[in-house]
């Protein structure tokens, strides 16, 4: 152990007399072993850790997938009553809830915050072995049917919009003129199981009585996304079995059901299960391997640096090793020493490494959670300790190995024999080549995938959408009382509320309905003429609508104000949906289905199809009148203006009492939004691209330098025999110029084994423009190679010979 | 006059750190003529290298004036020394700095190959066979220089340093990495070359060697002791 000590001493001795060699490698390790630490935590939790429910390989996700005349998917979302009846009849799962997701402003406080709800039966916090903070979850009191308005709030609401209240339980809190009572607080590490979307958590729960689409209770023609099903499959059944006995139970009723309506012929229900993990993470697993791929590289090219930079340190303290040696330390001492010095580099580096670890997950989960499934439950945990633990010992390892590798401790005598002449340490050439076809190799590949990711990031972000959102803020109401009042009602206080707001000095227009980025339903529609079935997007617009979205109108004309007042039956359809109809001619005049014995649509105008952001085709949408009692509006303000919540809300309050703003949101902020994960990609790709030259190009810096260096004195003979500076740098460059071309072909091999490997994902990404990339990703490489073959040796080819050759005799 | 080869006029160099300066040489005059064949000698730390360096435009002096074959040379940019020393001077080095990874033939073809205007390869390879026939090692053109003894190693050192025909061979302690047999014959190699009419201006701190010298300059602390013959003759 003394011995120990006083090693440790010696390293740390001699380590700080070199801060800039600590430093160097401190952060290059700590850095990259960081990010790498930071993927791996990720990498577990995602691949490895299993969700946080008891049992959670029994839980399924149960998806109602609606099959059209052909036998494909149509749609994967449940009808209210096909929920119901599964969840009562079933007999294959021991525990089962459904569940329902909604936004609904909080009345009761004074901020009136929009808060995301939740409705659920009882089984639902037992099946996921919740524990609770205060109070109860809840019970048989709150099961189908009971209409028991009370609610569990999470610990998050709790502390937020309750300041933590110790008084909570029993509080009454008001949602759509329903005053529930709270009776518990979910605890602080529930983990919600995020089904519905990634990042998207829930609130306030209630009993599922209450849920906002139990309007539907009875149309078994009507699906909805949010209704869910989770259900704990009996241990002695597996999941294909679960399929073929709940499949026929839910598929009969339905056709029963909806046997009446003739577009649902020949239509068919098909029951999936989806393992709840499998829901949760989605395809994140493909994301998380290409993360660890790319770190790995990053970690490979500070690997070869630094090692570089023992072995240039090792070369410096031969003279030092020599004297050791004379005094009798035999190889393994030698070794040890340098154990010692590695060691403790590697310590620092980890200790750092794990506070990069922990900045990347607070920024994952403050940046990421909409992207990355499961980012709240990281934390540093036992695997990134042991990850940090095994990577320092390993680096400590390898670096020592590879300095005492250099040295030839046979020659060490000699050095002191001989005056400083010898070469007792040294790289070897070889050595040094497969350095540098690492480093290029790596980076070519890192700095390649980057730029082309980064590109096709860009291109989505700047692709033109075909509608502009300038200056645009939409708004949205909601009614404070149990029941929506009659459209006859509602109209007259839009249209007052309309000219309230357009009496502000920044409102320049409105239209009274959802903007283009407010998303559409679907609908299923027949076409009078053939007789033929489509479900395009709809939506309900006003007639300044298209206008103001600057959306062309390419035939027929634009709603009137009459048809939105009288709610005429006119539709506009988009250009894809027009092909469709009539691929030749025009679609103008032709008459629409709602299906049964309503009044069909006649179609007026045809306008250009709009992209939405992460959107790559257009799909087929149709517009209708929205009439005056829409409770939406899409407001234009003057360049460079806002509009406040409070001016909103006092022109609401001005009106009337009985309505709430919902939301109000700036059209930019939510395209901006949808588009993160392009914004996310395009500046951790670049960033990655950055960091990864800036590696290899110290790297590369610091092998040819030592490879410059040793060729000191041979440069120094051919300029005392006459070479100019420009042949020399020429003779450099020629000799590196075929290792760095090895290492750029070496990045195709692997390149193409990749492709062969998984072309199927990768696919996706190739295009012609992916050789320019290419093309680009090896100009900058070469340069950066050119870079460091003649900044090394500027020292001296920009000095007398004498200087490179002093010391040679 | 055509046949001075060197003439050096108060030449000195000074090395300054941050706190000291070393005056290494005060005011050297010399001159060398045609079919000279000059030995500097003194002893450790007097100056001989710097002097061999600046004679050889391997270092700039501080002050004075240098000319070589009635060329001032006193103040080039390191691309024009080079040139000059390219066409002008022939190194030998004391441990020979040869290439260890060029053959024989491309050693001593190295200096013919940085020349303005190259030869052609006809022309090299005759010139390098001529003067790897003057050292006595046209035999040995196609091995590499660590299959070669010292000696062997330093004579091929003399036909690269003679392959450009320059003005003036410079010489650094020939002898000094080899073992006194190969060391005279590296010796007997420059006699003959000095009577077929090469200059050669030569360092060494061997008494014996200095001697066969025509002409023996002897520096001490920076400054020539011993007045040259011929220059004042």
């Amino acid at each position: 152990m003394n011995q120990f000590i006083f090693q440790q001493k010696q390293a740390w001795v001699s380590l700080k007399k070199k801060p800039a060699f600590v430093a160097t490698v401190v952060t290059t390790m700590g850095t990259t072993l960081g990010a790498l630490l930071c993927i791996l935590t990720l990498a577990y939790l995602l691949i490895l850790q299993p969700l946080p429910y008891p049992e959670q390989d029994r839980l399924y996700n149960v998806a109602h997938a609606i099959g059209d005349k052909t036998g494909e998917t149509n749609a994967e979302a449940f009808t209210y009553p096909g929920l119901l009846n599964l969840y009562k009849s079933q007999e294959v799962f021991e525990q089962a809830a459904i569940i329902n997701y909604g936004q609904d402003v909080l009345t009761s406080l004074p901020n009136q915050p929009t808060l995301n709800t939740g409705y659920a039966t009882p089984d639902w916090f037992e099946m996921l072995g919740a524990s609770m903070q205060l109070g109860r979850m809840f019970e048989a009191t709150e099961a189908l049917d009971t209409f028991n308005p009370v609610a569990i709030l999470t610990y998050q609401t709790w502390q937020q919009e309750f300041a933590g209240r110790p008084d909570i339980l029993d509080t009454k809190v008001s949602f759509s003129g329903v005053s529930y009572r709270v009776i518990g607080v979910l605890a602080k590490k529930f983990v919600e199981p995020q089904i519905k979307a990634t990042g998207m958590t829930t609130h306030i729960w209630f009993p599922w009585d209450y849920n906002l689409d139990v309007r539907m209770k009875e149309r078994w023609g009507n699906i909805s996304g949010s209704l869910t099903f989770v259900g704990k499959i009996k241990p002695t059944l597996s999941a294909i079995q679960v399929e073929q006995i709940i499949t026929p139970l839910v598929h009969d009723i339905w056709v029963e059901n909806v046997s009446a309506i003739p577009f649902f012929a020949g239509w068919s229900i098909n029951m999936k299960m989806q393992s709840l993990q499998s829901v949760i993470l989605g395809e994140s697993q493909n994301t998380v391997y290409l993360l660890l791929a790319g770190v790995l590289g990053l970690v490979l090219i500070a690997f070869a640096n630094i090692a570089n930079l023992f072995m240039s340190r090792t070369a410096e303290q031969q003279r030092q090793l020599a004297i050791y040696a004379a005094l009798g330390a035999k190889k393994s001492h030698l070794f040890k020493a340098l154990l010692a010095e590695s060691g403790l580099l590697m310590f620092m580096s980890i200790v750092l490494a794990l506070a990069i670890a922990a900045c990347g997950f607070y920024v994952m989960q403050s940046q990421l959670a909409a992207v990355l499934p499961r980012v709240n439950e990281l934390s540093l945990n036992l695997v990134t300790f042991i990850a940090a633990l095994f990577f320092a010992l390993v680096f400590s390892v390898l670096f020592a190995f590879l300095s005492s590798k250099m040295i030839n401790y046979r020659a060490l005598n000699s050095i002191l024999q001989s005056s400083g002449k010898g070469t007792g340490v040294q790289v070897s050439k070889r050595f040094r080549q497969a350095l540098i076809i690492s480093q290029v190799a790596i980076a070519t590949l890192l700095v390649f995938a980057n730029i082309g990711l980064f590109r096709e990031a860009v291109d989505t972000i700047t692709k033109p959408t075909g509608f502009s959102v300038e200056n645009m803020t939409q708004i949205s109401l909601s009614v404070s009382a149990s029941t929506f009042p009659p459209a006859e009602e509602v109209a007259p206080v839009m249209t007052e509320l309309k000219k309230k707001l357009l009496e502000l000095p920044q409102v320049e227009e409105i239209s009274q309905s959802g903007s283009v980025l407010s998303g559409f339903g679907l609908w299923a529609l027949t076409a009078i003429a053939t007789n033929e079935n489509y479900t395009p997007e709809s939506t309900g617009v006003s007639d300044n609508y298209f206008s103001m979205m600057g959306q062309a109108l390419l035939e027929g004309d634009y709603f009137s104000v009459a048809d939105v007042k009288d709610r005429n039956r006119v539709m506009i359809v988009n250009d894809v949906f027009a092909k469709r109809l009539s691929p030749t001619g025009s679609a103008i005049g032709l008459q629409i289905s709602p299906g049964g014995d309503r009044e069909p649509f006649t179609i007026v105008g045809v306008v250009k199809g709009v992209t939405m952001p992460e959107q790559s085709t257009i799909p087929m949408r149709v517009y209708t009148p929205a009439g005056l009692s829409t409770t939406q509006m899409t407001l234009r303000l003057k360049s460079g203006q806002t509009i406040t919540r409070e001016e909103v809300v006092s022109a609401i309050n001005s009106v009337s009492s009985l309505y709430a703003l919902f939301s109000l949101e700036v059209l930019q902020e939510i395209k901006q939004k949808r588009l993160f994960t392009q914004y996310a990609t395009a500046i951790t790709t670049a960033v990655l691209a950055l960091i990864t030259l800036f590696l290899a190009s110290i790297g590369l810096y610091g092998i040819l330098s030592y490879g410059t260096q040793m060729r000191r004195f041979e440069l120094g003979t051919r300029m005392a025999i006459g070479a100019k500076r420009k042949q020399l740098i020429g003779l450099i460059v020629k000799d590196n110029a075929w290792v760095i071309a090895l290492g750029v072909a070496f990045s195709v091999v692997v390149m193409l084994v990749i492709y062969i490997g998984y072309q199927d994902v990768i696919a996706v990404y190739l295009g012609l423009d992916l050789l320019a990339v290419f093309i680009f990703t090896v100009a900058i490489i070469s340069l950066l190679s050119l870079f460091a073959c003649y900044w090394p040796l500027r020292q001296f080819i920009n000095q007398p010979a004498i200087h490179s050759l002093r010391g040679s005799d | 006059m055509s046949d001075i080869k060197i003439k050096m006029n108060n030449i000195s160099k000074v090395f300054e750190t941050d706190e000291l300066e070393t005056h290494a040489l005060q005011n050297i005059n010399i001159t060398i003529k045609a079919g000279d064949y000059v030995s500097i000698s003194g002893p450790s730390g007097c100056g001989k290298s710097t002097l061999l360096s600046i004679l050889g435009l391997l270092d700039m002096p501080s002050g004075g004036e240098y000319e070589i074959e009635g060329v001032n040379v006193t103040d080039l940019s390191l691309d024009q020394a080079a040139e000059i020393r390219n066409s002008k001077i022939g190194f030998i080095f004391q441990s020979f700095n040869l290439i260890d990874e060029l053959s024989v033939f491309d050693n001593v073809a190295l200096p013919l190959r940085y020349k303005a205007k190259v030869p052609s390869d006809k022309e090299i390879a005759t010139r390098v066979a001529e003067c790897l026939e003057l050292v006595g090692m046209s035999h040995r053109s196609s091995h590499k220089p660590n299959q070669l003894s010292g000696g062997q190693q330093q004579r091929i050192a003399i036909a690269r340093a003679l392959v450009a025909k320059p003005a003036i061979l410079l010489v650094d302690e020939p002898t000094g990495n080899l073992d006194s047999k190969s060391g005279d014959q590296v010796m007997d190699v420059l006699e003959k070359l000095n009577d077929n009419g090469t200059t050669i201006c030569m360092v060494t701190h061997d008494p014996r060697y200095a001697d066969m010298a025509k002409t023996q300059l002897r520096l001490l602390d920076g400054a020539i002791l011993t007045t040259p013959r011929l220059a004042t003759a």
